[in-house]
This record gives C-alpha cells, sequence and structure tokens, in this order.
C-alpha cells in the first residue's frame, strides 16, 4: 500500500522478452514478428518473405522481413529513426535499385508476381505503385503539368480531352480540385504546402496505381493540413492500398487498420492497429508507443 | 553571478563592437581600392581608345582625267581597277600647295594623304565610271601622323628635331586648317577593314570576325560534350569505380593545366598529326574547346548535383525512366547552373591568346575571314600585335581595341545571363 | 508496468503523481471502511458520525484525481500501457467513490442503530461479513498497489462467499422479522448495513477486474471466473 511497494512493484525488471505473464502465447513463430504479419492468401496485395538491404560495404540495414500487406488496408509503419521502415518501404516499388550499391534479397511480390523477376521491369512497377515523398516535391511546372506529367509519360491519354479529364479526376479525388481549378495553369510550388502534398497526391494517382507508398507524407506540414491529408488517405483507401511511414504514432494510430513496429531493422510487431496502441504484445513496441527508452 | 556575467559580457562588448566596425571598415577599403583600380583602368583605355574612333580626313580637289588615269572612257573594268590613281591624288595635293619647289618637302606632301586615298579613288570610279574626266571633291584619309598632329598629340613649342610634323609642314596644316579642308569624322576604317603596317588604314573587323567564328565553335563543342560528360558522369557513370574516379581526378587537374600547354597540344595533334589548316578558327575553337571543358564540366556537375534528389525521386516514383528523370526534370533545374558555368568558360576563352598563338593565330591578317578554314586572328592577340607597334597612332588603336574586346565580352555574357535568367523561371 | 522509464521525466512524475494519489485515496477508503464496520459492530456513535461526514474528502479526491488523468490524456495522449493505466485509475476511483458512499451509509446507520438493544446472532454474521469484506478490500489495494494479477483474480473468487454470506444474513433477517414485527425496523437497517457491504465487495471485484486489464490489456468483465482463469493465468 505505500510507496515502497508500489515502487518495487513497478520495478519490473527490462527486458526485450514478454514481462511476465501471458505473452508467451504470441511469441515468435518463425519470423521473430509478433502479432499477425500474415494474412489470408486472397486478401494479401503485398507478400514479403525473407526480405533483407544491404548498403554498401554490407551493412545491413534490415533483416528478414516477413509481412503481407492487404488490399485496400491502410499499414502504417512506425518505429525509431535509422529503424529500416522507410528502406523497406521502398523496396516495394524497388525505389532501393536507384541508389548505389543498395542490395535487396529476398521474396517481394505483388499480387503473386516476384517484383524482382525478370520480366518485371521497375518502371512498369512503379507506375502500379505510386511513391508519395516527405517533402512536397512539385515539379516546377504548372499544375496541370504536374498531375498530367505521369499520364503523358505513361501514354495513358489518346488525346487532350481524356487529358483534361484524367487530370480533373485525380485533383479531385486528391480533394484539391475545388481549391485550384481556376488556376490549373499556375505553378504547382505555388501552393500552400499541404496543398503541394496534395498536388503530389493528386500526381501519384494520375498512373491510376494499385498500391500507394507515402514516406511521412505529413512531416512537414502543419496539423490542419495533416489532417486534411489524413482525411484524403480514409477516402483513398476505398480505391488503393495505402503504405504508410510516418514518424508521428497518432497519425499511424488515426489512420492505419495494422501497424508494424520496426526495430534496428528487424520487423518487431505487426499487429491490428487498436492491439497495437492498447496493448501491444512487444516490449520493444510497448517502450515505442509509450515513449520509454530503451 | 549573474551580475558578474553581465559586467563581464558588458566589458568585453566594446571591443567586440571595435573589432565587427574594423573589419566592415576592411571591406569597404578593399572594395574601394579595386573599385579605384578599375575605373584608373577605364579611365585611361577610354581616354585613350576613343580618339581612335575618330579619324582625320583632308579635303581635296581631284580631277580624274583619263589620261593622268592613263585609261580610256571605255575602259575595261580590268584596266579601271589598275589605273594611276595615285597621279591623280598627287596632283591634287599638289593643286593645295603649288609653291613647294623643294625635294624633301614635295616628298612630305605627297605623304600628307594615306596610301589609301588612291583607293578610295579607285572604288569611286569602280563605282561609277562615269566619274572619268569630271572634276572631284573629295575627303581622303590624312597620314597617321597627321592624324596625331590634328588630335593634338603633336607639341608645336617642342624642338623641330624631337617633332614627327617639321616646321613647313606646320605652316601646311595652319593653311588647310583655316581652309576648312581639314576635319575629323567618324573613323569607319576601323570597324570594316582588317590589319594594316599603316596605323590609319588598320582596322578591327579580321580579328573581330575570327573572334566571333572561334568563340561560336568554341560554344558549339564545348557546350553540349561539357554538359554530356557532366550529365553521364553525375547521374550515370558507375559510383565507386575507379575509372570513374580515374576521369574525375583527371578532368580536374585539366582545369589548372596552363593554357599553353593546350596550345602546344593543339599544334601537335590537331596541326601535325590531322593536318588540320594552320591559323584558321576551326583549329582555336578546338583548343579553347579542350581548354574550357573542365571549366564547364566541373560547374555542370556542380549544378546537377545541386537539383534536389526530391524532384528525381518524385518522378521515379511516377514511373519515369532514369533518362526520363534526368531530361524532364534534373536538367532544366540545373540549367541556370550549367549556364553560369559555359559563361565563366567563355569568358576565359574570349581572352584568351597563349594557346592560339601556339596554332598559328598569331598571323598578320589583312583580309577578313570568310569561313572558319580562313586564316584568322583573335582580338586578344590583334591587341598585342598593335601594342608591340612602334607608330603612335597604334597606341590609340590598341585601347580602342581593347574596348571592343570589352564590348563583346559584355554582350557575350548579357545574353548568357538573359538566357540564364529565361530558365530560372522556377515558377 | 514502470513508470520511471519514460523519455519525459515530467510524464513518468504526472503518472507516477496520479498512482500515488489513487493509492492515498484506496488508504482513505479502506481506513473509512474499518471505521465504518468498527461503529456499526461496537455500537460507537461518535466513530459512526465521523464516519458518516468524512466522505467528503473522499469525493474531493476523486475529482481531483479526475481531473488530473484528463490533464495527462490530454497534454500526452498516452498509449499502450500507460494508456491503460490512466483508464484503469479513472474506473477505480469511480468504485472507491462508491465504497466510499457505501462506508458513509454504514456509519449513518451505525449511528442509529445504537439505540438498538442488541443484533442477537446477527452481531456475529455482520461481523464475519465486516471481516470478509474489509479484507477482500485490503486484498483488492494490494493487488492494485502490486499489479499481482493472482490476488486479484483470488479477490474476484472471494466475492461470491461475500455474496453468500449476505444472503445468509437476509435469510436470518426474514425469520426476525417473521417472529416479531417490531424488528422489522432494526432488521431493515441491518438489511441494508449488509447490503452496502455486500455492495463495497461487488466493487472490490471490479477494481480487481480492471488490474487485470491493465496488466494483462484484457477486457475480464462480464466473463465467468473459470473462463478468466483460463485466459489469464492457463498459461503462465
Amino acid at each position: 500500500m505505500t510507496e515502497a511497494t508500489l515502487n518495487m512493484a513497478a520495478a519490473a525488471p527490462q527486458t526485450h522478452k514478454p514481462a511476465a505473464g501471458g505473452r508467451e502465447e504470441f511469441a515468435h513463430d518463425i519470423t521473430g514478428t509478433v502479432g499477425k504479419p500474415f494474412l489470408d492468401g486472397k486478401d494479401t496485395k503485398f507478400f514479403s518473405r525473407g526480405v533483407n538491404v544491404f548498403y554498401t560495404g554490407n551493412k545491413q540495414a534490415i533483416f528478414d522481413v516477413n509481412v503481407d500487406i492487404g488490399r485496400n488496408e491502410v499499414i502504417a509503419m512506425i518505429g525509431p529513426s535509422g529503424c529500416g521502415k522507410s528502406t523497406f518501404l521502398r523496396c516495394l516499388n524497388r525505389m532501393n535499385d536507384t541508389i548505389a550499391g543498395c542490395r535487396v534479397t529476398g521474396d517481394i511480390r505483388l499480387d503473386g508476381e516476384d517484383i524482382h523477376g525478370k520480366e518485371q521491369d521497375p518502371v512498369l512497377l512503379r507506375a502500379r505503385v505510386g511513391m508519395v515523398f516527405q517533402k512536397p516535391n512539385p515539379f516546377p511546372k504548372s499544375i496541370y503539368d504536374n498531375v498530367a506529367y505521369g499520364p503523358r509519360l505513361h501514354g495513358l491519354a489518346a488525346n487532350r480531352a481524356e487529358l483534361d479529364e484524367i487530370v480533373e479526376s485525380s485533383l479531385t479525388k486528391a480533394g484539391l480540385f475545388k481549391e485550384v481549378k481556376d488556376r490549373l495553369q499556375t505553378p504547382g510550388t505555388g501552393l500552400s504546402g499541404g496543398q503541394q502534398q496534395r498536388l503530389c497526391i493528386a500526381r501519384t494517382i494520375a498512373v491510376s496505381p494499385e498500391v500507394i507508398l507515402m514516406d511521412e507524407p505529413t512531416s512537414a506540414l502543419d496539423p490542419i493540413a495533416t489532417a486534411t491529408i489524413e482525411e484524403l488517405i480514409d477516402e483513398l483507401r476505398q480505391s488503393f492500398t495505402i503504405c504508410i511511414v510516418t514518424h508521428s504514432m497518432q497519425q499511424a494510430a488515426r489512420i492505419s487498420q495494422r501497424t508494424a513496429y520496426f526495430h534496428m531493422g528487424k520487423l518487431v510487431e505487426v499487429n491490428n492497429t487498436k492491439t497495437v496502441f492498447t496493448n501491444p504484445q512487444h516490449q520493444l513496441t510497448e517502450n515505442y508507443i509509450t515513449g520509454r527508452f530503451g | 553571478m549573474s551580475t558578474t556575467i553581465t559586467e563581464k559580457v558588458r566589458a568585453s562588448l566594446g571591443k567586440r563592437y571595435a573589432r565587427e566596425k574594423r573589419f566592415r571598415a576592411y571591406g569597404f577599403i578593399s572594395i574601394a581600392l579595386s573599385l579605384m583600380f578599375l575605373v584608373l583602368l577605364m579611365f585611361n583605355i577610354f581616354s585613350k581608345g576613343l580618339p581612335a574612333f575618330s579619324s582625320t580626313y583632308i579635303k581635296l580637289d581631284v580631277t580624274l582625267d583619263a589620261q593622268t588615269l592613263g585609261v580610256t572612257a571605255d575602259a575595261t573594268p580590268e584596266q579601271l581597277r589598275t589605273a594611276s590613281y595615285n597621279s591623280v591624288v598627287q596632283k591634287g595635293v599638289q593643286a593645295l600647295f603649288p609653291a613647294v619647289e623643294e625635294r624633301k618637302q614635295k616628298k612630305a606632301l605627297k605623304s600628307l594623304v594615306s596610301g589609301d586615298a588612291q583607293y578610295e579613288l579607285q572604288r569611286m570610279v569602280l563605282a561609277d565610271p562615269k566619274l572619268i574626266g569630271t572634276n572631284q571633291t573629295v575627303w581622303v584619309l590624312a597620314d597617321d601622323d597627321i592624324d596625331m598632329f590634328h588630335k593634338g598629340y603633336v607639341d608645336r613649342t617642342a624642338p623641330e628635331a624631337d617633332r614627327r610634323i617639321k616646321d613647313f609642314q606646320l605652316v601646311w596644316l595652319d593653311k588647310l586648317e583655316a581652309e576648312g579642308r581639314i576635319d575629323s569624322q567618324f573613323n569607319t576604317t576601323f570597324f570594316t577593314r582588317g590589319d594594316s603596317r599603316e596605323p590609319e588604314q588598320a582596322g578591327i573587323l579580321s580579328a573581330l570576325m575570327g573572334s566571333v567564328y572561334t568563340m561560336s565553335l568554341t560554344l558549339l563543342f564545348a557546350f553540349p560534350l561539357g554538359v554530356m560528360a557532366a550529365i553521364y558522369l553525375e547521374e550515370f557513370a558507375p559510383k565507386n569505380n575507379f575509372w570513374v574516379d580515374f576521369i574525375e581526378v583527371n578532368i580536374n587537374n585539366l582545369a589548372s593545366v596552363p593554357s599553353i600547354i593546350f596550345g602546344l597540344l593543339g599544334l601537335a595533334v590537331f596541326i601535325q598529326i590531322f593536318g588540320m589548316p594552320r591559323s584558321s578558327p576551326l583549329v582555336g575553337s578546338f583548343v579553347l574547346t579542350l581548354m574550357i571543358l573542365p571549366t564547364i564540366i566541373i560547374a555542370s556537375r556542380a549544378a546537377l548535383k545541386s537539383v534536389p534528389p526530391s524532384i528525381r525521386e518524385g518522378a521515379l516514383g511516377i514511373g519515369a525512366s532514369k533518362t526520363q528523370s534526368v531530361f524532364h526534370h534534373v536538367v532544366p533545374l540545373a540549367m541556370p547552373g550549367i549556364l553560369t558555368g559555359t559563361i565563366i568558360g567563355m569568358a576565359h576563352a574570349v581572352g584568351e591568346s597563349a594557346p592560339l598563338l601556339m596554332v598559328g593565330m598569331v598571323a598578320f591578317i589583312v583580309d577578313v575571314p570568310h569561313g572558319i578554314t580562313d586564316p584568322a586572328t583573335i582580338l586578344p592577340v590583334q591587341i598585342y600585335l598593335w601594342a608591340d607597334s612602334p607608330e603612335r597612332a597604334f597606341t590609340e588603336r590598341t585601347s580602342a581595341a581593347i574596348i571592343i574586346l570589352l564590348a563583346f565580352m559584355i554582350l557575350m555574357n548579357l545574353l548568357a545571363i538573359v538566357l540564364r535568367k529565361q530558365f530560372e523561371r522556377r515558377w | 508496468m514502470n513508470n520511471t522509464q519514460h523519455t519525459s521525466h515530467q510524464y513518468n512524475q504526472e503518472l507516477e503523481a496520479a498512482r500515488s494519489k489513487l493509492m492515498t485515496m484506496g488508504g482513505l477508503v479502506e481506513t473509512q471502511v474499518t471505521d465504518a464496520i468498527k461503529a456499526l459492530l461496537e455500537r460507537d456513535s461518535a466513530l459512526g458520525e465521523k464516519v458518516s461526514f468524512s466522505d467528503y474528502e473522499i469525493n474531493t479526491m476523486e475529482v481531483a484525481i479526475d481531473e488530473q488523468c484528463a490533464e495527462i490524456i490530454a497534454r500526452r495522449q498516452p498509449a499502450a500501457s500507460d494508456l491503460r493505466l490512466l483508464l484503469t485509475i479513472i474506473k477505480v476511483i469511480t468504485d472507491l467513490e462508491r465504497i466510499g458512499d457505501e462506508a458513509e451509509k454504514v456509519g449513518r446507520y451505525a449511528v442509529e442503530m445504537t439505540e438498538t438493544a442488541s443484533y442477537g446472532d446477527l452481531h456475529n454474521s455482520l461481523r464475519h461479513l465486516g471481516e470478509h469484506v474489509k479484507a477482500m478490500l485490503s486484498d483488492t489495494l494490494d493487488a492494485l498497489a502490486r499489479l499481482d494479477v493472482k490476488q486479484a483474480m483470488q479477490v474476484v473468487s472471494n466475492d461470491q462467499q461475500v455474496d453468500e454470506e449476505f444472503d445468509s444474513i437476509t435469510r436470518q433477517l426474514y425469520t426476525r422479522m417473521l417472529e416479531d414485527p417490531r424488528n422489522i425496523k432494526d432488521s431493515l437497517n441491518v438489511t441494508w448495513c449488509a447490503r452496502s457491504m455486500e455492495r463495497i465487495g461487488d466493487h472490490c471485484k471490479n477494481i480487481c477486474e480492471y488490474v487485470i486489464y491493465l496488466v494483462k490489456g484484457k477486457d475480464v468483465r462480464h466473463t465467468n471466473l473459470e473462463k478468466m482463469r483460463d485466459e489469464i493465468l492457463g498459461n503462465d
């Protein structure tokens, strides 16, 4: 009843093993990842097994990541800086190929197709798996040209009218059309930060990808712009699968269905977001979520 | 505690502000000094060079009679060309001062006007053969000594032996002045002729054209080569590859090689091995291209490197290929920087003379070059040649040529800056 | 459950403060209950009065802790174990406050019943029930302080015994009231007291269920004891 007993009780030993009681039932299957990393085959959009990434000098960035990403779900990847969450995200559209000395091993499949397969072209893959980056990076062109760039590149529109339609529908889906419809020919870099990021999202969905990867899309935005983007992500979930890397745990909690926690290159836990934020199964996840060091 | 800190800070404040003031003063002084020297230099060049833009003419009354010319009225153009215009000029001059008898004075009288006077008459007659048999009043170029005198460079009070204009000539000139037969006019010769041994007939056009040809070719070769090399090295070349690093080190080294070495290389390779025409803008531009390539490559690489990676990623992220992302986005964004590098390189090249001396562009070129393989010289070399000439009148022409070179350079840079501003419109 | 490990020291202190306040409140409630039962059994009207007047202390504490928790939630957006801790605190103080209310009631009846001649054999039953409830409350607070799931489970299962004892007292009272209608007033008073004690046992059970939720992250309310045992302890 006294402070002393309280503190004694509180001073549970800090280990990476689950704390006393009850957690072993979730404990390590072959993957070393606790929680529910795998889905039913038919819901799986991305399938990844044994993914390792090495940088120059055999420095390993991520270790043996096994996870399924479901169709039309928002999966959030969280973890401390340098934990490999962005690296893993960039494996999914082979963006790591563009980094000199970066090597990816393991099996990643999109709808059952090996994305590293011989017949798989990274350019085609990136048209199917779009990406939105941390810093809003509209091209220094007009709003219209920004959105039209992808469709033009891939020849998605037969004529100007079709292109106009793609641009309009993409901007509408990104929730930006009303704001910019009178100034489509003005520069995209003249928009506010949040609008720029939505322009980047519009640019990405203009090529009708199946999956959208987002690498900390709101870290450079103010809270209101962030809320707009989060709302947008929730709407986009109807038509796209979304993988989002975020530094904000609250954001992951708000927008995702499942959450994956990375720690030092390892995928520690994947679970329903609700479970991760109320009752994480792994001590490391718990420490990160609650803001403890260790 | 805090009071002592405040006191300490306050005690040091005076010193710190003084140091700041001193530093600003140093900066101001150095700027002022360099400005002063620049102004001095400009003043010197312009004060010396501006008179060269006018030259002295003498009004002659000449009789273009067929007899003196030694042709008939129905002469062929060939005959007209070789007619004796010199005699006509001489008669015209003698007519001004009929009293002169002494041999030495007669000779001086003949050299009152420039050797160009007879060609002036030739041009007139060739243009209109009907002039034969008529009396004409023409303004002809005065000799360079007369020109110098008329521009006030000759001191009348100096002892006669120290003057190139003798006392009897002074009398003539005063008479001509009184009759209104001597006058300064705009020096068109300077802009329309090639080099000459006679200062009053020497022009800048051949050197200017030589420079224009050489520079255009240099730009044509160096810009695409340099930019492509930079793009390849920066965007496509494998990183951490021995040969790429090797090339990189060598490019950096080439940037600091003395320019005359490039001239030697040009002489040995382009002229002796490939047998290209000596003294031609073509070879000159090859040499200059080699010289400024490193500058362009290094500047372009820096410009490419400074394009934010987010732009590349953005393009790659929607499925652009590497080449598309580079040429659609990276290069346009890097263009201002690339152009700056090119401007620096070209400005360097336009003022360069040493390497071109080695490939023979130092020749005495009278004719204006009409192609890239014609012998030519360039402005800096022309300046050097004139500065070397003994005649007093060449001094002002040297300065005038420098003014032209500066104007040429300013024009070139202006063009480049305008282009760069065009690209710099970052929206 | 380790509150000393947050990166933010301030956060540690805030959580710790809320928790220690909770324990203080628990202590206060325990004293109230002990005093109320003592007043009832020993017919100590002064003590009973004191108990019925001390309830406001508990009420103010409840409000204060609630406020503190709301502030932590607003400022820190706690997650996982911290979130569970705060939820548990908020719920536990409600139950503690109710226990305080029940103790107050018992105190009031104790004052009223000092006039009663004798409880007869009821005295024993009441004492028994009182001891039992006191022990339960003490165990509950212990389990809460040590986050001891086993002890919490024990308390939950003990609640059944309290219910049985309450039932037996009720039966005794029926008989008493049937025997002599003059006893009805006193008997009713005794019923209310026993009822209050039984309610205290129920609240203790609730608190223990929250402790299990806090530690295990599993909501075990409204399940039967066997299932609970399976889920919580089966794999220990």
